[in-house]
């Protein structure tokens, strides 16, 4: 780009931040700079790769700039090139700033691991399901079994499904893998658990009783979604969305259509929006409900697991009246809804959410009064807000380290900008802390719910017709129960060229070992479960003694239980 | 379980071999082992669901136990992910004589909406022959459709599996008519 | 005062919360969608069901002359999409969930249709029903002679059409 840009960067900025970010861009790297455009709220730099680290390296010291993820595509059948597009957010300003990056074919990338500490598991990603190149860092499997064969990228087109399961026969000896680690006491928490969610497997290095490090190996639940996207068309994929998490599939199905509705540019009627945001603060109510069970079970105190899902089954059985299904609701469609909120409903609905909302202050007041809770909570699993902020952590798990990050307010979506409602955020960054964060939205979710019925506008509930166009980038983002859900779509004729899904946890959980350092072991499962995986980690723990070599197995409540009382 | 009520409570129809007797005096309690081969977590929070004071399994004696080694009954939910195969055959594997199966939603049934993707095999019908090869034999198994299975499936689901209850699916082929 | 001990009054207060299935009906509300029923008289076997259901629970294929509708009940996912796309509003969605068995063969629910044969290549293609629905909705009538004609012949045909118009090559 040769000619002057700045009065291209005063067309493109939405306001005064990201004015600053494009001119520092500009500045160091204006011959690399392939184009610059803006759509709605989405501004895309397509820049050359060798040049990619130094722009990045002159904005990553922005206090509202932060890494939300990075798609991978295949794009070499339509430009030639694979390509890399990092999505960033600037958060006063909402505005979302992706950087379009052609990669050639067995040429290396600059890694931004050091920069952006999120962007570590995106790389390895990457270099899993499409092999792309990064140098300056170490790789490993993290997505694929470890003895996927090499060369064998299951995200390329040229790979059909049928080629990788016959070129990939899963094994039944399961490989165990090492770390010799001296002194230490090694106890792996994984994969089954008695009571519930998916298996995953951590690894506490334990020293006494204090956890000194951790190791998280996951992805068990690697399904192959994306690949299994391609070959669907566009209303079916709003199912396979909501089959993603079985607890925040709204919020996967919602993220989708709002970003093809993005990049395609469809009007959705205002009754749709209102519809989508009603049953987004249900859902919101059940899974921090189910949460508050989970963490009193965890505690030992049982009383109150059985009370939080008592009240629950409230939630489940007004969203099965609403959309049809306990779970899953099934109603997003592209351009709309596709059940209506009849008006002979919404007595029931404010029927239940008054009941809930008694029921649910006593519970809380009696559950935090009772003295295991209040003290096993207090002090422990703290999470400093300098490494919320540089690992670009979400939800109530930044929220309460002090960070105000809610897509809700920062991206506005579908109804939300007609309600009033505050975002909770507390500073001490403990337990403690993101349990207050989770009740408190709980009573401002009521509140939603309350001013959304009462002011919903008539009208129809789908757009009639839209017009798929191929290659277009749309971003979907909504705030889930856990954090930001964000989905990066690009279109084609009948279905979805690209579709990247980026759940909250699997941003969260990068940080789970630091919050993990310190801690004492029995409080390392409340730790864990305190950012709210959408896959559960606590287990059955096996407890090895490295020097005498036996093995005693322990049920997580035992070691839960042995809580010392100190003062 | 312990007494009949209002219930009709008839016995299957298989002739009663000794594994059977087995099965009527298991009617007691079943000790149950929830075992996630990848499942997206619905099926499970309805399996936890039933726990909890709205459906108050235990009052059948059902209680959920900490390994397979303990259990009778293995509650599998999700299409069997190729990561997690090996530690699905060693759970099986693991419980003792008689082995029974409940394979709960669509997932565990015929694997689902994933029922074609290169990380997941399919659902139970896809592992059982990987189970047949490795030894492992598995006495009862029973499916339960459903996405998610509601609790009060899953009760039925049990139900039929110890045989208090006759399925009341069956096989319908009709021919399109004319209007 | 211990404050942890209002719950002993909570629990009096709320009494059993039980709902005891299966002595007591279950609750379900009227929007609950179960498994679904394929009218064997509306429904003309036009596929559009099978293209729409995502895990592929509905499949239409050929068994000799015959055309089948085969409903897994096993892998729906119970979404809906059938009943709301099918264009002669032939699925209904009842209530049942109670549909556990052992016999993976149960979860079947077959609707079979004749077939129309292809004048040309006499293999067949596609419904007799599908046929008289098409000629019925369509004002000016489709040309009797592509009427009964398979796809693949259908190309074949049209293309000689052209070809004889064009070029002046005899065609049939």
């Amino acid at each position: 780009m040769s000619h002057d840009y700045s009065e291209l960067i005063e067309e493109l900025s939405r306001g005064h931040r990201s004015r600053v970010i494009l001119s520092k861009i500009l500045e160091v790297c204006k011959d690399s700079v392939l184009d610059l455009s803006r759509r709605n709220i989405t501004i895309k730099v397509v820049i050359k790769a060798n040049c990619l680290r130094t722009a990045l390296e002159s904005i990553y010291k922005e206090h509202d700039l932060y890494l939300r993820t990075i798609a991978a595509s295949d794009e070499r059948s339509r430009e030639g090139f694979l390509k890399l597009y990092y999505v960033f957010g600037i958060d006063n300003e909402g505005t979302n700033l992706v950087f379009e990056v052609p990669v050639v074919e067995g040429v290396k990338v600059d890694t931004i691991s050091d920069l952006f500490r999120a962007s570590d598991w995106y790389e390895l990603e990457a270099h899993d399901l499409l092999g792309i190149e990064f140098n300056g860092r170490q790789m490993s499997r993290l997505v694929l079994p470890e003895d996927w064969p090499e060369d064998l990228y299951p995200l390329r087109k040229e790979v059909s499904v049928e080629e990788l399961k016959k070129m990939y026969q899963p094994q039944l000896v399961s490989r165990v893998s090492e770390l010799e680690v001296e002194e230490v006491v090694r106890i792996p928490i994984g994969p089954y658990h008695p009571a519930l969610h998916e298996p995953e497997y951590f690894e506490l290095y334990v020293r006494g009783e204090k956890v000194v490090d951790a190791r998280y190996v996951g992805f068990m639940v690697h399904r192959g979604i994306e690949k299994l996207a391609e070959s669907m068309k566009y209303d079916q994929v709003p199912f396979l969305a909501e089959r993603i998490c079985g607890i925040c599939g709204f919020v996967h199905s919602t993220s989708y259509v709002q970003a093809v509705e993005d990049a395609l540019g469809i009007e959705v009627p205002e009754r749709a929006h209102f519809i989508r945001s009603i049953v987004l603060e249900v859902e919101r109510l059940h899974s921090h409900l189910l949460w508050l069970g989970v963490a009193l079970h965890l505690l030992g105190y049982d009383t109150g697991f059985m009370h939080a899902w008592r009240i629950r089954e409230k939630v489940m059985v007004l969203a099965e009246l609403l959309t049809g299904s306990r779970k899953t609701y099934g109603i997003d469609l592209v351009g709309g809804v596709k059940k209506d909120i009849d008006k002979d409903k919404i007595p029931k609905i404010k029927e239940t959410l008054n009941a809930l909302k008694k029921e649910f202050k006593e519970l809380v007041d009696v559950a935090t009064s009772v003295p295991q809770v209040k003290a096993r909570l207090t002090g422990t699993g703290i999470l400093p807000r300098g490494e919320a902020r540089a690992y670009s952590l979400v939800g109530p798990t930044v929220r309460g380290s002090g960070l105000a990050r809610d897509v809700r307010k920062d991206y506005t979506y579908a109804a939300y900008h007609y309600v009033s409602f505050k975002v909770p955020v507390y500073t001490e960054g403990d337990n403690l802390a993101r349990t207050l964060v989770r009740i408190d939205e709980v009573f401002e979710s009521i509140s939603i719910i309350e001013q959304l019925v009462d002011m919903m506008p008539g009208g129809p509930i789908k757009a009639e017709k839209w017009e798929p166009q191929p290659m277009r980038l749309g971003i979907g983002a909504v705030e889930a129960p856990r954090g930001e859900v964000i989905h990066v779509v690009l279109t084609d004729l009948y279905g979805p060229y690209r579709w990247r899904v980026r759940a909250p946890t699997y941003q969260n959980l990068q940080a789970v070992p630091i919050m993990l350092k310190g801690v004492d072991l029995a409080d390392a499962p409340l730790t864990i479960a305190s950012i709210d995986p959408c896959f559960s980690c606590t287990d059955r723990a096996v407890i090895i003694n490295l020097r005498s070599g036996s093995v005693k197995t322990l049920p997580i409540e035992a070691i839960s239980r042995r809580v010392r009382r100190n003062g | 379980m312990s007494d009949g009520g209002k219930l009709d409570l008839t016995l299957s129809e298989f002739t009663l071999n000794k594994l059977e007797e087995v099965f009527i005096k298991l009617k007691r309690s079943v000790w149950v082992f929830h075992l996630n081969t990848g499942s997206c977590n619905g099926c499970d929070i309805e399996v936890l669901d039933v726990l909890t004071p709205y459906f108050d399994v235990e009052r059948f004696g059902i209680k959920l136990v900490g390994s397979p080694r303990h259990a009778d009954l293995i509650l599998l939910t999700g299409p069997v992910t190729i990561k997690t195969i090996g530690k699905v055959v060693r759970a099986i594997k693991a419980m003792p004589r008689p082995r029974l199966v409940l394979a709960l939603g669509s997932c565990g049934v015929g694997g689902g909406i994933w029922f074609n993707t290169y990380a997941t095999l399919g659902g139970y019908p896809r592992i059982e022959k990987i189970l047949k090869d490795a030894g492992v034999e598995v006495d009862r198994i029973v499916y339960v459709p459903g996405c998610p299975v509601r609790p009060e499936a899953i009760i039925y689901g049990v139900a039929v599996l110890l045989g208090l209850l006759q399925p009341k699916s069956k096989r319908r082929r009709v021919s399109a008519v004319e209007g | 005062m211990v404050k942890f001990l209002k719950m002993l009054s909570i629990s009096v207060r709320e009494g059993t919360a039980t709902r005891k299935y299966p002595f007591e009906s279950p609750l379900v509300t009227p929007e609950f969608r179960g498994k679904i029923e394929v009218d064997p008289v509306k429904c003309v076997g036009c596929g559009a069901c099978t293209r729409i259901c995502p895990p592929k629970a509905l499949t239409l294929g050929y068994e000799g002359d015959e055309i089948v509708l085969k409903y897994f009940e096993g892998r729906c996912i119970f979404c809906g999409m059938c009943a709301y796309v099918c264009p002669q509003k032939a699925i209904t969605i009842s209530k049942e969930f109670e549909l556990a068995t052992w016999e993976l063969e149960d979860l079947y629910d077959e609707v079979v249709h004749t077939t129309v044969k292809c004048r040309i290549c006499g293999k067949p293609f596609t419904t007799v029903k599908f046929v008289k629905e098409i000629e019925k909705r369509i004002d000016n009538k489709v040309p009797e002679d592509l009427l009964t004609v398979c796809p693949e012949c259908r190309k074949k045909l049209t293309a000689r059409k052209i070809g004889s118009k064009v070029v002046g090559v005899s065609g049939e």
